[in-house]
């Protein structure tokens, strides 16, 4: 707890609550990236999920979405992150930041993992549709964690 | 009757009391909202990448709009739908709010760049594919789409934060 309060007092929480649009400007970042990950992550689930794009490849829309998930996802968790620090000791006793974060890991893990492998093969119509499912959920959650942080702060 | 009494009206209608005072409805009516946006609106996002040339450099123009046209329209779809209920419900909060106007500005200028670029882009993909360089209005209806719909949500998010009292956006705990 004494790091916890050590964290409280930094340079980037006197930035976000010290200054009129700080934290919403951190926010919006927060918000349009994880548009443009989860978005990106939702075209290659929608081909697994046989939904979209039949004449293409999974693996061939995977190497054409990419860097753009991977440029979504690092900017979405460093303004995540910045966001954090703008009150620790919230967040950390949070049980919906601590659902966010442990979704948000699963959901990063997996699609690094699990739905990259499968998404780079031929997967079966069966696999396919199980591994986009699961990673259309794992999204949905870090969304959903992320907004009740907020409500219910 | 002011514009102000028919916001009144509307939140006192018996599908936005019950959204208001249901518990966990309106935070399930937002987490839906929000996760559309997050979906969709990344599929908006790179179909005007496409548009520009700047990804899925691969893929035809014709099978990024045609492929994401259906998921996009049930995205807006439910994003509007949420919204409404959302904003119906708090409606007199809503109407002093310059955001909430911004927004629906905003998105009325959505419906514009629909009926001015549809015709011409979005409902003949193939021809953008046919030409030898994408065409200067395809281009211009994906920089506007983007600005549009950047700016969507990010009022949506400062609708949160204006205070009518100081008049100006001011963050509280309460706003996280």
């Amino acid at each position: 707890m004494a790091d916890l309060a050590l964290l409280q007092s930094n340079p980037i929480a006197d930035l976000l609550n010290n200054t009129e649009w700080g934290f919403a400007v951190a926010e919006c970042f927060h918000i349009v990236f994880f548009a443009v990950a989860i978005g990106t992550i939702m075209m290659v689930d929608l081909r697994l999920l046989r939904l979209a794009f039949p004449r293409t490849t999974c693996s061939k829309l995977l190497q054409d979405t990419w860097v753009y998930t991977l440029i979504g996802l690092a900017v979405t968790v460093l303004a995540g992150m910045a966001l954090f620090l703008s009150d620790p000791r919230m967040y950390y006793f949070s049980p919906w930041f601590r659902f966010k974060a442990i979704a948000l890991l699963l959901a990063i893990l997996y699609n690094y993992t699990v739905h990259d492998k499968v998404a780079s093969s031929s997967p079966s119509p069966g696999v396919g549709v199980v591994v986009g499912a699961i990673s259309v959920l794992l999204w949905i959650s870090v969304v959903t964690g992320g907004l009740f942080v907020g409500l219910l702060a | 009757m002011s514009l102000y009494s028919v916001f009144e009206s509307i939140q006192t209608t018996g599908l936005m009391t019950d959204v208001e005072q249901t518990p966990w409805v309106y935070p399930i009516i937002m987490a839906t909202h929000l996760s559309c946006i997050a979906v969709f609106g990344g599929m908006i996002l790179m179909s005007d990448l496409r548009l520009l040339g700047l990804a899925l450099r691969d893929q035809t123009i014709a099978e990024v709009i045609g492929g994401l046209r259906l998921f996009k329209r049930i995205g807006f779809v439910i994003i509007v739908t949420c919204g409404l209920l959302m904003a119906g419900s708090e409606a007199p909060t809503y109407y002093p709010n310059p955001y909430f106007w911004t927004k629906m500005t905003l998105l009325l200028l959505v419906g514009v760049h629909a009926l001015i670029f549809k015709p011409t882009v979005y409902d003949h993909p193939e021809e953008l594919d046919k030409a030898p360089m994408i065409p200067t209005r395809a281009k211009a209806a994906a920089v506007l789409s983007l600005i549009l719909w950047v700016s969507i949500p990010v009022c949506g998010r400062l609708i949160g934060y204006y205070e009518p009292n100081e008049g100006k956006a001011h963050q509280t705990a309460t706003h996280r």
